[in-house]
């Protein structure tokens, strides 16, 4: 069975590969049936959205399409806590939920402030040799995002 | 060839309609004064009516004139709108941006209103005020509220204003037959840009910008028909864009489309800019609504919402979902680069920056490329302010200051 420090480990590394912008690094951890969302709750209209959404080819292209659009260059950080590895389900699948925090760092001195705060809700097929995520949800508590991003969080 | 600082200063050689002075968007004097001359004089959006569906729903709104609002469903299904201001001791009515309240009642000493705006209670009124107030001296301050194109929720804080049709006129005649069935309010995000409004307006009336666009490049300005969008202008500074007589459904990659927008052709777009500060947009399966509400001359917050059809199956919904995310979400393809250009103009146009002439000048028969959109926009901000956009504060020989320039009837390229 693979150790729950191997779970702990590929959530970690999504989120170091995706500050790096390794953006295939970040996909090789990813099942070919990966899907991604970001979601988010509007008390406003009081209805769940979904800001993005993407299976793993659609997230491919968003990132090779990067380069090709005009975007805020100052990197962000993700810090992330992996609160619950749960491995009950039928599927023989792990559903692990993290603390998400997304910091963002100005390019020209250096300022960090607080960008947005929520949490990943990963699915993890850990049937194999190595953990891959299978499915990602970015839950947000954060809706003011400013002018936005073009890097998924 | 660079210049030097007279000839940046220098008016650029175009007619006083195709450029304006920076300081249309930097004056706070200028800005205090927009809040007066013309956000307290029209028509604005102040939500949709999918918000509020129940009877005793309600819903908070900034007024862009300064004064804090609530809409509210009455018992007879009525959306009423007043001051979000307890007439005791100035108290926030309401603090949640939604809810549904059967009775208003303000925390602080508990007076209570009814969704009419009467005053129905004042605790321990007679004891302390005895015959010399009562509720009736203590209603809310209602201002007038409209519903209609697409169902959005419209208010006016000005009691001599005209009525929204009158307002709104023909402007939106391309969308009306769009609008027919019942919307809904899938979307909703604001985003705070240290920018002036008119800036993400002006973005919103040209598309010579495009170019910023990778996405818009290649299925737009390459595609055949491009070329052939026209603007029209309609009094009171609302312009419209759409196609002339376009084979949308020859762009390639709109072949697949399936929910689409009734009565849109595949790959079509339509967008009304409704003066000051609000723009419909209809492309693909959504429409989109963005709202501009200043907070100060270099800072607005806009609200942005995506509407399908009340009647939508979660299937096509779904889908809708998705075509808008993917563009105009917040981390959607366009929405960012649009944000990045306006905030962009909000570093290099503050006070102390020198910049000084933003140029409208082009001329292409209004077709899409044309800068006439923008140019009609100045025209009724000029009528309003009293002022002229290129010369706000009257300094270049004879020009008049506080002269008023005609009304724009129809959008001409002067
Ligand atoms: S301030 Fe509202 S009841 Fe006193
Ligand atoms: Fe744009």
């Amino acid at each position: 069975m693979i150790p729950k420090q191997s779970i702990d480990e590929l959530i970690y590394r999504s989120c170091m590969r995706l500050d790096a912008k390794d953006f295939s690094g970040f996909l090789a951890l990813c099942d070919p049936g990966f899907r991604y969302r970001v979601t988010a709750f509007s008390p406003e209209i009081r209805k769940e959205m979904i800001w993005l959404e993407h299976d793993k080819a659609g997230l491919k292209l968003l990132f090779d399409n990067l380069p090709r659009h005009n975007s805020d260059h100052s990197p962000i950080t993700r810090h992330v806590t992996v609160y619950t590895v749960e491995r009950d389900g039928d599927d023989g699948n792990a559903r692990v939920v993290s603390g998400l925090q997304v910091y963002r760092t100005t390019l020209d001195g250096g300022e960090t402030t607080l960008y947005a705060v929520g949490k990943l809700h990963d699915i993890v097929k850990v049937d194999g040799a190595t953990p891959l995520l299978v499915d990602r949800s970015v839950r947000l508590d954060t809706r003011m995002l400013g002018i936005g991003y073009h890097i998924p969080f | 060839m660079s210049r030097n600082a007279i000839q940046w200063h220098q008016k650029p050689g175009f007619p006083d309609t195709h450029y304006v002075d920076t300081a249309i968007y930097t004056d706070e004097s200028l800005f205090r004064e927009e809040q007066a001359k013309i956000f307290g004089k029209c028509w604005i959006i102040a939500c949709h009516e999918s918000e509020l569906p129940s009877a005793f729903d309600y819903r908070t709104f900034q007024h862009p004139a300064g004064v804090p609002l609530i809409i509210v469903r009455g018992e007879d299904m009525k959306l009423r709108a007043f001051y979000n201001i307890c007439p005791h001791r100035g108290n926030t009515l309401l603090y949640d941006p939604v809810g549904n309240a059967k009775r208003i009642t303000c925390i602080f000493h508990a007076w209570s209103f009814d969704t009419k705006g009467n005053c129905t209670d004042i605790s321990r009124g007679k004891e302390g005020y005895q015959e010399r107030f009562k509720c009736e001296d203590a209603g809310l301050r209602e201002v007038k509220a409209s519903i209609g194109y697409g169902g959005f929720v419209w208010v006016n804080v000005d009691d001599e204003s005209g009525p929204l049709q009158e307002y709104i006129g023909d402007a939106l005649g391309m969308l009306e037959e769009h609008m027919s069935m019942p919307l809904e309010v899938f979307h909703y995000h604001k985003a705070v840009v240290d920018t002036n409004y008119k800036l993400w307006h002006d973005t919103n009336s040209e598309f010579y910008h495009d170019y910023m666009h990778y996405f818009n490049r290649i299925t737009g300005m390459l595609q055949p028909g491009y070329f052939d969008r026209k603007y029209t202008g309609y009094p009171n500074g609302h312009a419209s864009v759409g196609s002339m007589s376009v084979r949308y459904d020859k762009y390639e990659g709109s072949k697949n489309r399936s929910v689409g927008w009734p009565g849109l052709a595949p790959g079509g777009w339509i967008l009304i800019d409704i003066f000051p500060g609000m723009t419909y947009n209809l492309r693909t399966s959504v429409l989109r609504m963005d709202t501009a509400i200043p907070l100060g001359p270099n800072k607005v917050v806009i609200e942005f919402r995506g509407l399908g059809l009340k009647s939508d199956t979660p299937a096509e919904r779904a889908e809708r979902i998705r075509d808008h995310n993917t563009i105009w979400g917040p981390f959607g393809r366009n929405l960012h680069e649009d944000l990045l250009g306006v905030h962009g103009q909000g570093i290099a146009m503050r006070e102390g920056t020198d910049s000084k002439w933003v140029i409208h000048g082009r001329e292409e028969n209004m077709t899409i490329h044309d800068e006439g959109g923008m140019r009609h926009f100045y025209a009724e901000w000029s009528r309003r302010m009293g002022r002229r956009a290129n010369d706000p504060f009257g300094a270049s020989p004879g020009a008049s200051p506080g002269a008023s320039p005609a009304p724009a009837k129809k959008l001409a390229t002067a």
